[in-house]
């Protein structure tokens, strides 16, 4: 790391091509900033323009939600720079695709290539397409979950909602597991106990870490020049007319249709169902357990009151057998499908809150517009 | 014909050529896309081409000789197509005899290449090289015609930040690959209006001293869309009220189009009130069902045992 930002450093213009790597002095104001051992934690997730616009496009074009991908980047002073990120197959694709294998190679070739032209080519974590707010799910949990054991700094996971970006709110939100989940993810343990004594609950399995974007200085002169109005006689005819679907402000917000109300609320209802067989499930296996556990415990008194018997009758007594062998007390079921779903239940609804509240606005306004005309 | 690059493509280039090495003077790379219509060219439909992607590939140029890696090329196009869950369908299958390119499902192709600078003599930056590597991408978008994209990144003296696009035609007598004319074409930029929201964040990052923004809630999103409308008519009514008063000259397809869009709201006898009832409603489940998966939550960790 160290060797790597001082290569990065502009070299002094005398050097006349040293044989052997000579590493500069790091400048104080950067000594700060070195950091080997991703000590200093995370603060902010920062995507690069570039990134933005691909998983935006990427989240659009992909035939279902579940447009996925890698970013790339590095990590300075607590700001995880991303600069960069490419799309993974999707898990619907055929058979052969699916397998973890050649996955892994298309990644390994793909960084690979993107080191080849320059690029940064080191993995810092991956993004997720959703709508309506329901990235809880196992996948994305158990993807993040190895990440945060392999990658420097854990990784993060930046989350993109299609359907409020297409409501013209591009959203994009970082997180990572707390620490207390990664605990009771290592240990495999989601019993309630361990629940309790993590205090663990929907809301604390993710943190939120803030994202925000940057536009590097020539994207954004760029960009300023695209919407500038009246380009000079040197562009072509259409750039310069400024009539390219201009890029000034959405008014996709201001619509007034409901069927992203009706569509969170079917969204909102399914969960629940699924929350509700996720609890019976659980209910049944807690009753299994203690329907065993009563048996084996009526056998061992049994047993007891035999002995006691046997010894008022000058027997010896029978052998206190294994219990644990006789009886399988299944273990505690985990908790952690019902939490994921409880999480979901609460994304949506969040979601739908927020929908709803946007098109009360939407409605007030449309009133004092449309009747007084 | 015509090209449409999307913003994508634009910032992919315009990083490609920040990461350029001291040796470089340009980056070049190739375009993929769409084109519509997807079949066979003919003279009689003008063909569009779309651009919505590119990648980077290597090429080195010095004063004598230019070359391209094909193989590195061909790798990234097979892996782009394999990161969208698309495949190559091998040409010479079906449909022998039009002998179209290597496809992907969406109908994702090469259409072309992109270079940045005008570093190559003639201020335009089109030389005898830049027709060898356009030779070299005829190969692989035929039967189609191939796409240059020519940048300009506004970083050199006295050329403003722009796009150029051309397609070229072989000339002489005995066409040779180093020798063809640029034509230009128009070129223009589009994107998905879903994606409009996305650029508007690169937009306001952009406008900032720092370079960065912080995205924010869909509430400010809003009031910036409203603080927009209200803006426009205030424009719409200085205007109207500018050609009651006779200052401005009326202008009959304008008053057509306004008359159109302010009239396009209708109220249904009460459906506002039903509506707003619903939308109350609504937001009232959202707030209890969010209530009951805390206490759920809280529950489960009181008491689960």
């Amino acid at each position: 790391m160290a060797a790597a930002l001082a290569a990065s450093l502009p070299a002094p213009a005398s050097a006349p091509a040293p044989a052997a790597p000579t590493y500069e002095a790091i400048p104080p104001s950067m000594s700060t900033a070195i950091d080997i051992e991703a000590e200093i934690p995370l603060t902010c997730v920062q995507l690069d323009a570039m990134v933005v616009t691909k998983i935006v496009q990427h989240g659009r074009e992909a035939p279902s939600a579940s447009a996925h991908g890698l970013l790339l980047g590095l990590d300075l002073d607590g700001i995880l720079e991303v600069s960069n990120s490419f799309p993974l197959p999707s898990q619907t694709s055929e058979e052969d695709d699916k397998s973890p294998k050649s996955i892994a190679r298309y990644q390994a070739s793909m960084l690979r290539s993107l080191k080849e032209v320059q690029g940064d080519d080191n993995v810092v974590g991956f993004y997720q397409a959703t709508t309506l707010g329901a990235f809880f799910d196992r996948t994305l949990v158990d993807t993040q979950a190895i990440h945060q054991e392999r990658l420097r700094h854990g990784g993060v996971v930046v989350v993109h909602d299609v359907s409020q970006t297409a409501r013209g709110n591009a959203s994009f939100r970082g997180f990572r597991l707390t620490s207390s989940f990664m605990d009771a993810y290592k240990k495999g343990n989601f019993s309630s106990s361990s629940l309790m004594a993590r205090r663990l609950k929907f809301s604390s399995i993710l943190e939120e870490i803030p994202v925000r974007v940057r536009t590097n200085a020539l994207a954004s002169a760029f960009l300023e020049r695209l919407v500038a109005p009246g380009l000079g006689a040197y562009t072509t005819r259409q750039l310069a007319e400024g009539e390219m679907p201009g890029l000034g402000g959405s008014f996709s917000v201001l619509g007034l249709g409901q069927s992203g109300v009706s569509r969170s609320l079917e969204l909102v209802s399914e969960a629940i169902d699924s929350y509700r067989t996720e609890d019976g499930n659980v209910a049944y296996l807690t009753r299994q357990i203690t329907r065993e556990k009563l048996r084996a415990e009526t056998y061992v008194a049994k047993r007891k009151e035999e002995n006691v018997q046997r010894v008022a009758q000058g027997l010896s007594p029978l052998p206190e057998e294994d219990v644990s062998r006789l009886f399988k007390v299944p273990g505690e079921p985990s908790r952690l499908e019902s939490m994921l779903l409880l999480g979901q239940v609460d994304a949506y609804a969040k979601s739908m809150e927020s929908l709803a509240g946007i098109a009360l606005v939407n409605m007030y306004g449309a009133r004092g517009g449309g009747v007084y005309l | 014909m015509s090209l449409t690059v999307h913003p994508t493509a634009l910032l992919s280039i315009l990083d490609h050529y920040v990461r350029r090495t001291d040796v470089q003077h340009r980056v070049i790379g190739t375009l993929l896309g769409t084109r519509t219509p997807t079949s066979t060219p003919s003279p009689s439909i003008p063909t569009v081409v779309n651009v919505t992607h590119a990648f980077a590939v290597l090429h080195s140029e010095t004063e004598e000789q230019v070359a391209v890696d094909g193989d590195y090329h061909r790798a990234m196009y097979e892996m782009f197509l394999k990161g969208r869950g698309e495949s190559i369908v091998p040409s010479g299958t079906a449909g022998a005899g039009v002998g179209v390119g290597p496809q992907g499902k969406e109908g994702l192709s090469i259409v072309g290449w992109y270079a940045t600078g005008s570093s190559e003599g003639s201020p335009a930056g089109l030389g005898t090289f830049s027709a060898l590597i356009q030779n070299f991408y005829e190969q692989e978008t035929t039967p189609f015609p191939a796409v240059h994209l020519a940048l300009d990144t506004g970083t050199e003296e006295g050329v403003g930040a722009g796009v150029r696009a051309y397609i070229s035609s072989p000339i002489g007598v005995y066409p040779k690959a180093e020798n063809c004319v640029f034509v230009p074409i128009p070129c223009e930029l589009k994107f998905h209006e879903f994606e409009r929201s996305g650029l508007d964040l690169l937009l306001a990052s952009s406008s900032t001293p720092s370079n960065t923004f912080l995205p924010t809630s869909p509430l400010p999103a809003l009031h910036t869309a409203l603080v927009g409308t209200s803006d426009a008519l205030n424009r719409v009514l200085a205007h109207v009220q500018g050609i009651l008063c006779g200052e401005i000259p009326p202008d009959p397809a304008l008053g057509k189009y306004l008359w159109t869009v302010l009239g396009a709201a209708h109220d249904e006898e009460g459906g506002w009130a039903t509506a707003l009832q619903d939308t109350v409603m609504v937001s009232y489940l959202a707030n209890l069902v969010r209530g009951q998966a805390e206490v759920a939550a809280r529950l489960a960790l009181a008491g689960g045992a």
